[in-house]
């Protein structure tokens, strides 16, 4: 106890008589490090946390349903989906058949019939307009044009994807149409059927299915499909909040719904790759955020190595009228402590009160995701310990090397 | 009773042909309540002795006994205890933390000890008034005069009680008018408390109050003389 106080008094003092200047800027210093710690890894992981967030709020929603292994589609899914929007958390459902097709632009302008033709193969979507506006928004995808209106028919929507001014800086993974914009009329083939259509609209939302597929009205799709059995390929609901979904999900499998189709939350419906980026872009900014803490400490040893020795004298001083080395040694700490304590505070204020909120209203524009920081408490807290460990282990070396050293020379000024 | 008894006390630095022996076997003895005088040339080896004495170095050979305890048996940790309990030093230049005021100065190794903050405060502040420096309490040392901040080393050096005040050189910083207060001060401790004092000055005007002088040269006792 004794140790403790007098270890708090000298470090109590020694940080009130150091350069105010000094220690603001060793303040900054661990400030930067906390940040370094914890956002850089918090926007690494928010470009996939970005790309998610998109994907639920644009395609999945909060609930999916998804085809069995070995079917084509939801099996009764009309009857699955009355069940749905008699729920009451629910806020809307969104039915999507996808049928495999060959777009073709350009073709009445082609001279010459021996020429490369401008056709590419894609996945159509057939949608209900107002229930895709409930789910996902789905006129805010759209880069050019307007959206698909109910009843209307002769039109289509076209992915970003599959225009090549959209997809220059991407490689060439696959053929795109050239000068396709709204307004122009590009053949749709299904099988043996084939269809003209408006192009109304361009959907851009950094969300790979939305930007590479193709949209028009279900009930045109089935038509040009020969299409009769009122089946969905997904259906996409959304609730009011997300425990809703699992509860939803709970209730349908009760029903014997899981029998025709895959009924999954949003996190269950996530690829495993995108759980695997996340772990790799964690492990990124650990290691990132490891070089941060190794600078802090060698900064931390640097300042305290120096404060100490240029108190050798001072130190061998207290040693010789009987001060325990360990309350010596506790000043150092505590000077390491106040620095890591007040860095990383403001670094918290820094992050919690300014960038977290800035990056959820201005997400960092990726070209595969809206990147937001996430930095969920207990990460950070679990970061800031590190850091504090760290850092109070930065601190006692260089005091524990200066006050082990013999206490006469340290008083005579003697090496 | 002897309070300190120290037996064929040799120092040497260095090895090899840089060995250079500092003290050549000195056998002293001090008594409680005694007030000695070390005196000698610069270079005789006079703080080199009252650091074996003291603690605050170990010789390369010989016996110390302090009150008691064969000092040199003391691991690094028991020596520092020893020190915090058993003695007071006054340095020759003070020696005072800069970062602390007058009174935490004094209070730090009375903290040390175990008493309360508030209990240490209040005897720094009274040792303070002991030695004439009654309000200067919160006077950091930068603002103090040298003699003031060697009357707070000494203030520092009794708060504790301690059985026994070594002093090195401990006006040679000091005015003449200075340094004379400082030795009043350390005599009036003798003669008011009986504390043993022992003091290493070169200058024989301020032994004139030390009950004996032992004269050193060249790493020997080479007198005694009783005042």
């Amino acid at each position: 106890m004794e140790i403790f106080r007098v270890g708090l008094l000298l470090g109590v003092r020694q940080i009130q008589r150091t350069n105010r200047w000094t220690t603001i800027l060793i303040i900054f210093v661990m400030m930067l490090t906390f940040l370094n710690l914890v956002a850089v890894s918090g926007i690494l992981v928010g470009l996939i946390a970005g790309a998610e967030r998109g994907v639920q709020e644009k395609l999945i929603g909060d609930l999916v349903i998804t085809p069995l292994e070995n079917e084509d589609y939801v099996l009764r899914s009309p009857l699955l989906i009355n069940t749905i929007k008699s729920d009451p958390s629910v806020l809307g459902v969104a039915p999507r058949l996808d049928i495999p097709a060959r777009i073709e632009a350009n073709y009445r302008t082609r001279r010459n019939l021996s020429a490369e033709r401008d056709i590419t193969s894609t996945r159509i979507v057939g949608i209900d307009p107002t229930a895709e506006e409930i789910v996902g928004g789905f006129s805010r995808n759209l880069a050019e044009g307007e959206p698909l209106v109910p009843g209307e028919e002769g039109y289509i929507l076209i992915g970003a994807m599959m225009i090549d001014r959209y997809t220059e800086d991407f490689p060439d993974i696959a053929s795109s149409l050239t000068d396709v914009f709204p307004g122009d009329t590009v053949r749709v083939t299904i099988g043996n059927a084939t269809k003209e259509f408006v192009v109304k609209g361009i959907v851009d939302a950094k969300v790979a299915e939305l930007t590479s597929s193709v949209f028009m009205s279900q009930s045109e799709l089935r038509r040009l499909a020969g299409r009769n059995d009122h089946n969905v390929s997904r259906i996409s609901v959304r609730t009011e909040r997300l425990e809703n979904a699992t509860a939803l999900q709970a209730r349908l499998k009760g029903l014997g719904f899981d029998a025709d189709g895959k009924i999954q939350t949003f996190d269950e419906a996530l690829p495993k790759f995108i759980q695997d980026i996340k772990n790799t872009f964690n492990i990124l900014g650990a290691f990132i955020g490891a070089v941060g803490i190794i600078v802090a400490s060698i900064t931390i040893f640097i300042i305290i190595f120096i404060n100490a020795l240029s108190r050798r004298r001072q130190i061998g001083i207290l040693k010789g009228i009987g001060i325990d080395r360990r309350a010596i040694e506790m000043a150092y700490v505590m000077q390491a402590a106040f620095y890591v304590l007040i860095g990383s505070a403001l670094g918290a204020l820094v992050i919690y009160g300014f960038l977290v909120g800035y990056f959820d209203r201005n997400p960092i524009d990726f070209p595969f995701s809206d990147g937001i920081l996430v930095a969920e408490p207990l990460d950070t807290f679990n970061r800031f310990i590190i850091l504090f460990v760290v850092t109070l282990a930065a601190g006692f070396v260089p005091a524990w090397l200066i006050v082990k050293q013999n206490t006469l020379n340290a008083i005579l000024g003697r090496k | 009773m002897e309070l300190i008894q120290a037996h064929n006390i040799r120092r040497s630095f260095g090895t090899g042909d840089l060995r250079t022996e500092v003290l050549k076997g000195i056998d002293l003895t001090v008594h409680e309540g005694e007030y000695l005088g070390i005196m000698g040339k610069s270079g005789a080896g006079k703080s080199t002795l009252l650091y074996q004495l003291s603690l605050l170095d170990t010789p390369t050979e010989g016996a110390i006994t302090v009150a008691g305890v064969d000092i040199l048996t003391l691991k690094e940790v028991k020596r520092t205890n020893f020190r915090l309990r058993t003695l007071g030093y006054v340095f020759q230049d003070y020696a005072l933390v800069p970062d602390l005021t007058a009174a935490e100065n004094v209070l730090l190794p009375i903290v040390m000890r175990g008493a309360s903050y508030a209990e240490a405060l209040s005897t720094a502040n009274k040792s303070i008034d002991e030695v004439g420096l009654r309000g200067k309490y919160n006077n950091l040392p930068s603002e103090l005069s040298g003699g003031e901040q060697q009357r707070v080393a000494i203030a520092r050096a009794i708060a504790g009680k301690p059985k026994i005040l070594f002093a090195d050189e401990p006006t040679a910083n000091l005015d003449t008018a200075s340094g004379q207060t400082v030795i009043d001060l350390i005599t009036c401790l003798n003669r008011e408390y009986k504390l043993t004092v022992v003091m290493v000055t070169h200058e024989r005007e301020y032994a004139a109050n030390c009950h004996r002088l032992v004269h050193m040269e060249d790493g020997l006792l080479v007198g005694e003389e009783q005042l």
